[in-house]
């Protein structure tokens, strides 16, 4: 268990699923010992704790402050490269959200100077965990707004900066541009297939435009009239808030599965990850699974 | 040479104010040309109103001006109301016009000390580029930023002695703005952050310590309520005080806020708290008295009545016709009454009378207009008297817990409020 959540064990709300979900909750555990016992006497489909701290994690109440989470979950993701569909996870789709949860932390690190961030695998893709205390006792707004940030959600007031949020945004949606083809495109409302098929054809062009904060001069492409401009816009917007389930991150009170317990749904360890840009799916397989093979 | 007891002009919640307020007078022999600044500070334009003289008994009027100010409102005015507004605002504004003109008379130091006791903040150096410590600011953002502020101001052309406040110099840390990002007058992605840090030019500086000022008031007052609720009825100097304050919001303002905030004759259950919606549903004996003829009947009268969040002691200083009680704000008591297991007025019909008493008829079961006033129209109660009075109605939500919500209507204003508000700062 990362230490992060040992050092921090008595303060934290553990949820239980017996096989309606994550129902049993209000359970405090003063030492690991007693977590070890309860589990071992229990056994739960699967463990859950707090992302708060409470000074009586029992009640849930005398709340101390909460880890910044970010969720980016593999089946969620708004395009999934790989083809497969809403709810299955590939490996692709794995990697997929493995780049952007890395892509999120690099923001949270040079941007806004957070330094104590921890990833977990959660089975179906990562949490980010993030304890500076600066950020931990923030409330849900504030979330929200470092949500915005991070994911790109939100049109900068000048495009053209060099860094800053005008950078960011200009990153996220060169990305998320870069993952659309023509389908895609045309489900953009208002969008004519002879320009998604333009659009497509010119990606590295218009990526280089977006990226240079030049975006007007996606005028210049035929039949991009301004309502269109502003309908991809929106849209690529829009797929960006979804890289990450916001409500998890502005959710105080949320409970986040425990690294090292099994997600039984999936029969794979939510474990720590220490170098996320060398995650492999192998440290998450458990051992009787292993056996098996 | 200022003396540091001026900073209290800058921070009225200072250690240097503090001291001030410590050793005022008693209320009641506080001077008038004390009380009647606290008034007509909401209304300050000029320089010659807003500015302070640095002599100490200038200083202590203005602190405890203030605080009188701030202490009237909270006695006539539940929080995020109108005259709550118009005296954060009154606030902010002078408290920048302040900072710009001591910095412009060159006490750049003073209003910096004043603003690194809430913001850790670093200077921009030049050396060759613009570096923030080690990081170096791109030559064009810097221009950009300067530009920017320019045109937000509307200004073309400065002379030398503005274009310092429009310069970048300053960094503060992005994580010292939560509280203003929570009330959202900043917005992070407006910023610009590099390592953390914000980079702003002086006149934001003076614009966010500002605001800042004005949050802290709102949140003062707004527990100031919370206690005049639970310690009764506030002097009459305050009441008074307040009152005058409420007087000066200008009509059409009034009118503007009505339409922005709630249309006339309709509640907004989707912002009711938990505990309201849970007593709208009905519940089981121990509470129903509790719920129906205290929590609802003072919370729905209120919220419907005096939706711009006004106290008075009568309700018909608020209304003209007596169906508003009869159709719209007993029919939702009586119904919650009648989903009360078991019914409370098939047990307890003696409770409907009370429920007209809570709303201030007296005792009757036909109120009429002319008898608003017989009895006390209750407030609605806070937080912790109903986790006393009646626990299974208190099941705060996110929104109670991350606002700290203390009262019930509170939680319904700022619903309200945050829903009306533009969502970007000022």
């Amino acid at each position: 268990m990362p230490d992060f959540i040992l050092h921090t064990l008595s303060l934290r709300e553990f949820g239980f699923d017996y096989g309606e979900g994550p129902s049993h909750r209000y359970n405090q555990f003063m030492t690991i010992e007693q977590l070890s016992d309860f589990l071992k006497n229990r056994a739960p489909y699967a463990a859950y704790a707090s992302v708060a701290l409470y000074e009586q994690p029992s009640m849930r109440k005398g709340w101390l402050k909460s880890e910044l989470v970010f969720d980016v979950d593999a089946k969620d993701l708004p395009i999934k490269i790989c083809g497969c569909s809403g709810g299955a996870v590939c490996e692709k789709c794995l990697d997929e959200a493995r780049q952007i949860a890395s892509m999120f932390a690099e923001t949270l690190r040079s941007d806004l100077d957070l330094r104590n961030i921890n990833f977990v695998y959660s089975g179906r893709g990562f949490h980010i965990r993030v304890n500076d205390d600066a950020v931990m006792t923030m409330e849900q707004t504030e979330r929200t707004q470092v949500v915005e940030y991070v994911t790109g959600s939100i049109v900068p007031t000048d495009m053209t900066m060099a860094l800053g949020y005008s950078q960011v945004f200009r990153d996220r949606i060169a990305r998320i541009f870069d993952r659309l083809d023509e389908q895609k495109l045309m489900e953009i409302k208002g969008m004519k297939k002879a320009l998604a098929q333009q659009l497509v054809k010119e990606k590295d062009k218009v990526m280089a435009m977006m990226r240079r904060g030049k975006l007007q001069d996606l005028h210049d492409f035929s039949g991009m009239g301004e309502k269109t401009f502003g309908q991809l816009v929106d849209h690529l917007m829009k797929l960006n808030s979804m890289l990450t389930d916001g409500k998890v991150t502005i959710d105080t009170k949320r409970i986040l599965r425990l690294p090292s317990s099994l997600h039984s749904g999936v029969s794979m360890k939510c474990v720590l990850v220490r170098d996320i840009e060398h995650f492999s799916i192998e440290s998450a397989i458990p051992k009787f699974i292993r056996e098996e093979k | 040479m200022i003396a540091p007891g001026y900073m209290a002009i800058l921070d009225p919640f200072a250690p240097e104010a503090q001291n001030i307020v410590r050793s005022a007078p008693l209320l009641d022999s506080m001077p008038q040309e004390i009380v009647e600044r606290a008034i007509s500070r909401v209304k300050w334009k000029s320089p010659k109103e807003m500015m302070v003289d640095a002599n100490p008994s200038a200083i202590q009027s203005e602190i405890l001006s203030f605080y009188l100010m701030c202490q009237g409102t909270a006695a006539v005015s539940y929080p995020y109301s109108r005259e709550v507004r118009l005296v954060t605002d009154a606030t902010k504004e002078t408290i920048k016009y302040r900072m710009y003109e001591l910095f412009k008379r060159g006490y750049e130091d003073l209003c910096l000390d004043v603003v690194g006791r809430s913001f850790k903040f670093v200077q921009l150096e030049h050396d060759g580029g613009v570096k923030l410590k080690d990081i170096e600011i791109p030559r064009e953002d810097y221009f950009k930023l300067r530009d920017k502020r320019l045109a937000e101001d509307g200004i073309d052309i400065v002379d030398d002695r503005a274009l310092p406040q429009y310069v970048p110099k300053y960094a503060v840390r992005w994580t010292d703005l939560a509280l203003l990002m929570r009330y959202r007058r900043v917005d992070l992605t407006k910023l610009y952050v590099v390592h953390g840090w914000v980079v702003i030019t002086p006149r934001e500086l003076w614009e966010i310590f500002a605001n800042f000022i004005g949050v802290k008031t709102e949140e003062y007052i707004a527990s100031l309520y919370e206690r005049f609720s639970e310690s009764g009825v506030p002097s009459k100097l305050l009441d008074s005080v307040g009152q005058k304050i409420s007087a000066l919001i200008p009509p059409e303002a009034e009118l503007r806020e009505r339409f922005l905030r709630v249309p006339i004759g309709r509640l907004r259950p989707e912002f009711f708290p938990p505990c309201v919606k849970k007593a709208l549903g009905g519940v089981g004996t121990g509470v129903r008295n509790y719920a129906i003829a205290v929590l609802l009947t003072s919370f729905l009268s209120y919220a419907r009545v005096s939706p711009s969040g006004k106290v008075a002691t009568r309700m018909a200083d608020f209304i003209g016709d007596i169906s508003i009680v009869r159709e719209e704000i007993a029919p939702l008591i009586l119904e919650a009454a009648e989903h009360c297991n078991p019914p409370l007025f098939k047990d307890q019909p003696q409770e409907k009378a009370n429920v007209y008493y809570h709303l201030g008829f007296g005792m009757t079961l036909e109120p009429r207009l002319e008898d608003s006033g017989k009895s006390k129209w209750y407030r609605t109660p806070n937080c912790s008297k109903i986790q006393i009075s009646a626990p299974p109605l208190c099941e705060p939500d996110e929104f109670c817990r991350s606002r700290n919500i203390k009262n019930p209507l509170t939680y319904y204003y700022k619903r309200l409020a945050e829903q009306a508000r533009p969502h970007t700062g000022d």
